[in-house]
């Protein structure tokens, strides 16, 4: 079992994952439902957390696997779950209804997906005098890549619960970002950074069930009286 | 439950003051190992937060209670206030307290979670468009800021060789900032003045600010549109700080001119064709947001000088105003121009009286203080040779004078409409009118002591130890 140290097989299994995590996130673009979105969204925080574990143990840094078990649990586990028992709640059946249709929405993600690419590039040459021992600017780029498509879906999406699911694809792009430029923030920041995604979900959570009853539609763009 | 509120925020100001005493005599404090650290520019803010805090606190014993008297509000959902109002002050306290940048944004996204049930207070409808705007702009916000802090990190430990908690720690990296890797920091700070814009409410990331202001209940209002305000152009000036250090000053400068005059210009046709008072100050506020980045902008002593001058008089005088609309909302039960026939001024003499005259300070009319930390910002623009920004700040500001002194004006001097003069309420109108006395008081003479800190705030933000 040579290569489980072998760091550049674990550079190449990194890069997969991150790949698998952009495909993931093309799929959240062109899916319609809302549930399908949900567990789009679980299967690639499941990716991360896998990336984390992956980066932890080749490039010996343990507080990464702390990172890696909130991940799995929060994101993979907790959240999701919330949000389907909120769907049954609120009795949304399906509609993410993007504003743009989906091969348009498919294409901007591409040109996104390059935009990533140009940036990650900026970063894969360090300034003179500094050693450069950052993971393969690929996953980089996935990274912002993951930013940019969730930019765009939470411009793109009506419904308030398919707007929170973009903000969250948008924040696993930030922490696969921290992870693969830095081996992840320190584990204060880390911890308060988990914290405040757990409560701003549960929040918006609550929120959505409110616009639910009061509107009886979860449709945001509804959301219109206050202007001027 | 009030009681308790009342006596936290004592002790708070108390503690405040005494932190800021403690850093005039012997330079910055850190405690816990250095994960709280306070220097001038900390505690200008934390002052100013707990002072805003104790003051907004009692205005809301007598606010809500009128509220539960008139059933606007059930008995449980003052309780929900006074649960929700101590942890968004918290929040905001440790923004200016965390040395180490990653917590400061944790606890400045904090600040948006414990405020957005109370703009939900009444539940409205409009109140829960208002909050669904804060939650979701200011949360995309924020991520763009939490993507620069990591940029920021990852510049640090290259720098620095190790990553452990002290490589964030502003203490850390503001000796060593122009050692930072200059494209990073670039793109770091351009992630960040969009986040934390976000959060402060510069345009063009800025249209949840008038919804959340006008929603949310009037103590809260008053206290995101002077405290939260503040705690943001905090974690904005930390940043410049480092970016101007490493890059030099002219390329955050010129990002932070032109978003500071965008933000003055957009708020002026918003202002002069307002139909709602509360609505009109939230813009008032985008515009004063937009003098504080220009001031940051210009820099040099005067400039910072000026933005920091700014800060200290806009957190009373806003705070103030906001208080004032509040007594004039809940007896008129409205709070557009048009339903309010009569003069404020003859049904509640002291609200009318003192409302004018704060918003003559506001839009910075001499004796006022406004004018004077206006006034510097200018000359810091005039200085720094930068003619053609200081030529539109004047006009910016001239039209947000003439547009707010009209509404105002007409709303307060308005002709007696035979309405009878309104009850007293001890608890407002004993706030109203030390207040009132307070921003009087320093249009001619500021404490010593308090000149003192803003101007060593000013050297830090200079890059000044």
């Amino acid at each position: 079992m040579s290569f489980f140290s072998d760091p550049q097989f674990g550079e190449r299994v990194i890069t997969l994952m991150a790949a698998l995590a952009l495909v993931l996130q093309l799929g959240m673009v062109s899916q319609r439902w809302l549930i399908t979105n949900i567990r789009l969204f679980g299967v690639q925080s499941f990716l991360l957390a896998a990336i984390a574990a992956t980066i932890a143990h080749f490039n010996r840094a343990p507080h990464l696997y702390a990172a890696a078990g909130m991940t799995l649990l929060l994101k993979v586990v907790v959240l999701p779950l919330w949000l389907e028992r909120l769907v049954k709640r609120v009795g949304i059946r399906k509609e993410i209804e993007p504003l743009i249709n989906v091969p348009a929405s498919l294409l901007i993600s591409g040109g996104l997906t390059l935009l990533g690419y140009v940036v990650a590039e900026s970063f894969a040459r360090p300034a003179a005098g500094f050693p450069s021992r950052e993971l393969g600017h690929n996953t980089l780029a996935v990274a912002l890549a993951l930013f940019l498509i969730g930019f765009f879906m939470m411009i793109n999406r009506r419904k308030a619960l398919s707007q929170v699911l973009a903000l969250l694809s948008l924040e696993n792009g930030i922490f696969l970002a921290a992870i693969s430029l830095t081996y992840g923030m320190p584990l204060v920041v880390e911890l308060g950074i988990f914290f405040d995604v757990l409560v701003a979900v549960m929040l918006l959570g609550i929120l959505v069930y409110r616009i639910g009853e009061t509107f009886e539609s979860t449709d945001v763009s509804k959301l219109r009286r206050l202007r001027g | 439950m009030e009681a308790a509120n009342l006596a936290a925020f004592a002790g708070a100001l108390l503690v405040a003051a005494r932190l800021a005493v403690t850093v005039l005599a012997g330079g910055p404090v850190a405690a816990w190992n250095g994960f709280l650290y306070a220097d001038a520019l900390s505690a200008l803010v934390i002052f100013l937060t707990a002072l805003v805090a104790l003051v907004c606190g009692v205005y809301a014993v007598g606010y809500l209670r009128q509220d539960e008297r008139e059933e606007t509000v059930a008995f449980s959902k003052l309780r929900k206030y006074y649960v929700l109002t101590p942890l968004f002050v918290f929040t905001m306290l440790l923004v200016a307290l965390a040395n180490n940048l990653g917590v400061m944004w944790v606890a400045l996204e904090g600040t948006t979670l414990a405020s957005l049930f109370l703009i939900t207070f009444y539940g409205r409808k409009t109140s829960l468009e208002a909050a669904w705007k804060y939650a979701i702009i200011g949360g995309a916000g924020l991520a763009l800021a939490l993507l620069g802090t990591i940029l920021t990190y990852y510049a640090a430990s290259r720098m620095l060789g190790t990553e452990t908690v002290s490589s964030l720690n502003w203490s850390a990296l503001a000796t060593r900032a122009e050692l930072l890797d200059k494209t990073t920091m670039r793109l770091a700070f351009i992630l960040i003045l969009l986040g934390y814009g976000t959060k402060a409410g510069i345009v063009p990331m800025h249209t949840w600010k008038p919804d959340a202001y006008g929603e949310a209940p009037v103590p809260a209002a008053a206290m995101l549109a002077s405290a939260t305000l503040n705690c943001a152009l905090y974690g904005l000036a930390r940043f410049y700080v480092l970016t101007a250090k490493c890059l030099g000053p002219g390329f955050p400068s010129r990002l932070l001119i032109l978003f500071g005059l965008l933000s003055m210009g957009v708020s002026v046709p918003f202002v002069l064709v307002q139909r709602s008072y509360r609505r009109l100050m939230a813009y008032h506020t985008i515009d004063h947001a937009g003098i504080m980045v220009l001031g940051l902008g210009f820099g040099g002593t005067l400039g910072t000088l000026g933005m920091l001058l700014h800060m200290t008089y806009h957190t009373v005088t806003k705070a103030l105003l906001f208080l004032c609309a509040g007594n004039v909302q809940q007896h008129f039960k409205t709070d557009l121009f048009r339903r309010i026939k009569g003069g404020v001024i003859h049904v509640m003499p002291l609200t009318g009286f003192v409302f004018l005259m704060t918003t003559l300070a506001i839009i910075g009319s001499p004796p006022f203080s406004l004018f004077q930390s206006e006034f510097t910002i200018l000359r810091a623009g005039l200085a720094a040779g930068h003619v053609a920004p200081a030529a539109l700040f004047i006009g910016f500001g001239v039209a947000i004078f003439a547009g707010a002194l009209l509404h105002i004006g007409k709303l307060v001097l308005g002709p007696a409409d035979g309405a009878p003069p309104a009850t007293g309420r001890p608890w407002r109108d004993s706030v109203l009118a030390v207040l009132g006395v307070a921003i009087l008081v320093m249009g001619f003479w500021l404490p010593s002591p308090m000149y003192r800190l803003i101007q060593a705030g000013a050297r830090i933000l200079g890059g000044g130890p």
